[in-house]
């Protein structure tokens, strides 16, 4: 067991945390809003909790861990600085539609990314590093990981069943009828924009310890297809789509790794397997939207589940 | 009688072409009203035009003595005009009862916090709000499917709970875009019931766009009559049905 946690430990709480990066980005679209904003967001929580632990906190004694309160007052600053950054953006940028709101929340990722690489306080190209740590090793990550995931699907899980849940559904479904039947659009899509951005932004803010050091590289565009993978391939109309898919997508380049250690296998194949992951996540994706528009988790299978159970 | 809506010279230009052009008239409260006229007369755009989903280019609407002349949808939904859509645009993929649900979204209160977390007063509004939708669901006699997904529903099943979705708005003003079309005359003439029927146990005002003369003149108090964006005649349906402006729109000369 202390052989698997040491070996798989930082994994797991990846799996973990691109769970909730999913659900970050199901949030805007249960109000059929295509944002890929998510990444620009989780910079900037692992930013403030960066600076914060490394420049405003007093210095850890050696041989100290971080305290777990000033973690909890960044994903705090994270939460509040990203939820006025994504009204701010969200009222112009939810005018557009589509593939346009697609566009202008990648152009933000983009800004994001262009600035942390060029401001003081972000080090520049550098980035931050030596972020102290709260933990003793990856693994202990869980416990503040694991709540974190279960609290927010829960939270979606209710939303989904609540007022404001079905608002958004009738917004995704056809925000013209919705409107008609006195359902305010630009306050619901904002609503659910701004919850994903508070979701990313506590995320990275956790992120940036976890990764021990933090630069421009982290919430790029190219995190932005992947969370949007996690979400098509895992089931985009249900809470459990993204989640499934952000835990088990993150698991695969280690299952292929693991595959290409089965004995036997022609050096090829197994050479195949590790490196091109992403060839295979591109068919993933590919075959996902042929084989399984709705993706892997259907509201319409949970029913029949739920069915069978009773 | 009170005057519920009044449009004042409104009109609707989409590049050259004068969908609704200066129309003016008054709906009195309690009333069926009817609008007719042939096809492209600008009927369904001045629907648009009454419930905010197109803007007008220029003119006025008053709804109970307020200016809600280029109000937003949701908030001329909030003061109480509810309508359907003549191809209808129903939620697909939610029940029948989440429809309906969905439009008494301005009679209830519940936050995101207070849902997520299932308070005693966000628990009871779900509640009644679900009781609401199933009565009006029975009222359109499909309760006994309000799990089934709105998008596997017949036409006309479809467009009763178009209805019942419109209702759950509690609107004084309902404004019905060509409710029978696809129906048989038998169905029509159940049609013609149920909207009165809806009227007396609802307070409503009805506007309704029909096709189908013998239904709009049996149905309706007063007619207004479109052709090329413009208002030819309004009256009782006697009056209107001998008008030759109408003769002539319809049939020519």
């Amino acid at each position: 067991m202390a052989e698997f946690i040491t070996t798989y430990g930082f994994l797991i709480v990846s799996m973990v945390f691109a769970a909730m990066l999913a659900l970050s980005l199901y949030l805007p679209l249960m109000t059929g809003q295509l944002s890929l904003a998510s990444p620009g967001f989780y910079a900037l929580g692992g930013y403030i909790a960066a600076v914060m632990s490394t420049k405003v906190f007093p210095p850890t004694p050696q041989g100290e861990i971080f305290p777990l309160v000033y973690l909890l007052i960044e994903m705090l600053v994270a939460a509040v600085a990203s939820a006025l950054l994504a009204v701010l953006i969200g009222i112009p940028a939810l005018r557009l539609r589509g593939i346009y709101l697609a566009l202008a929340t990648i152009a933000f990722v983009e800004v994001v990314r262009v600035l942390s690489l060029n401001l003081e306080i972000t080090g520049k190209a550098i980035g931050i590093f030596g972020i102290p740590q709260p933990f003793l090793n990856k693994f202990e990550y869980m416990w503040i990981a694991a709540p974190m995931l279960i609290l927010s699907t829960w939270f979606v899980y209710r939303l989904e069943r609540s007022r404001v849940g079905r608002a958004f559904a009738a917004l995704r479904e056809d925000e013209l009828a919705a409107t008609a039947m006195g359902v305010n659009p630009t306050y619901n899509k904002v609503l659910s924009f701004t919850m994903g951005a508070v979701l990313a932004g506590v995320v990275g803010a956790v992120s940036a310890h976890f990764l021990n050091t933090w630069n421009a590289r982290q919430g790029t565009f190219d995190a932005a297809i992947l969370y949007l993978a996690f979400v098509i391939i895992g089931g985009s109309r249900t809470y459990l789509g993204p989640v499934l898919g952000g835990l088990l997508l993150t698991a695969l380049p280690e299952v292929l790794r693991a595959l290409a250690g089965v004995e036997f296998l022609p050096a090829f194949v197994a050479q195949f397997l590790v490196d091109g992951r992403l060839i295979i996540y591109g068919l993933l994706i590919a075959l996902a939207t042929i084989f399984f528009p709705q993706g892997l988790i259907t509201p319409t299978m949970l029913k029949r589940l739920a069915r069978r159970g009773t | 009688m009170q005057t519920i809506l009044k449009i004042d010279r409104l009109t609707r230009a989409f590049g050259g072409l004068v969908a609704v052009d200066q129309v003016s008239f008054e709906v009195q409260e309690g009333e069926i009203f009817g609008l007719i006229g042939p096809n492209g007369a600008g009927k369904t755009t001045l629907f648009n035009l009454i419930t905010g989903l197109t803007p007008p280019t220029s003119g006025k609407q008053f709804f109970l003595g307020e200016d809600l002349t280029a109000a937003r949808p949701h908030i001329i939904a909030t003061k109480g005009i509810a309508r359907t859509f003549q191809n209808i645009r129903l939620f697909g993929n939610l029940s029948a009862l989440e429809n309906v649900m969905v439009a008494q979204h301005v009679h209830t209160r519940s936050g995101v916090l207070s849902g997520v977390l299932g308070t005693p007063t966000a628990r009871r509004e779900q509640q009644q709000s679900r009781d609401y939708a199933m009565e009006l669901l029975r009222l359109v006699h499909l309760d006994d499917r309000a799990e089934a997904q709105a998008r596997n529903f017949s036409y006309g099943d479809q467009r009763r709970l178009e209805i019942a979705r419109a209702l759950a708005l509690r609107p004084k003003l309902l404004l019905l875009d060509e409710p029978g079309a696809g129906m048989n005359s038998n169905e029509k003439a159940g049609l013609s019931q149920f909207i009165r029927d809806i009227r007396a146990q609802f307070n409503l005002t009805v506007v309704l766009i029909e096709h189908h003369v013998p239904l709009v003149m049996g149905l309706c108090d007063r007619i207004a009559v479109l052709n090329f964006g413009q208002l030819i005649a309004l009256g009782v349906p006697s009056a209107v049905q001998n008008d030759p402006a109408v003769v002539e729109a319809y049939l020519g000369e």
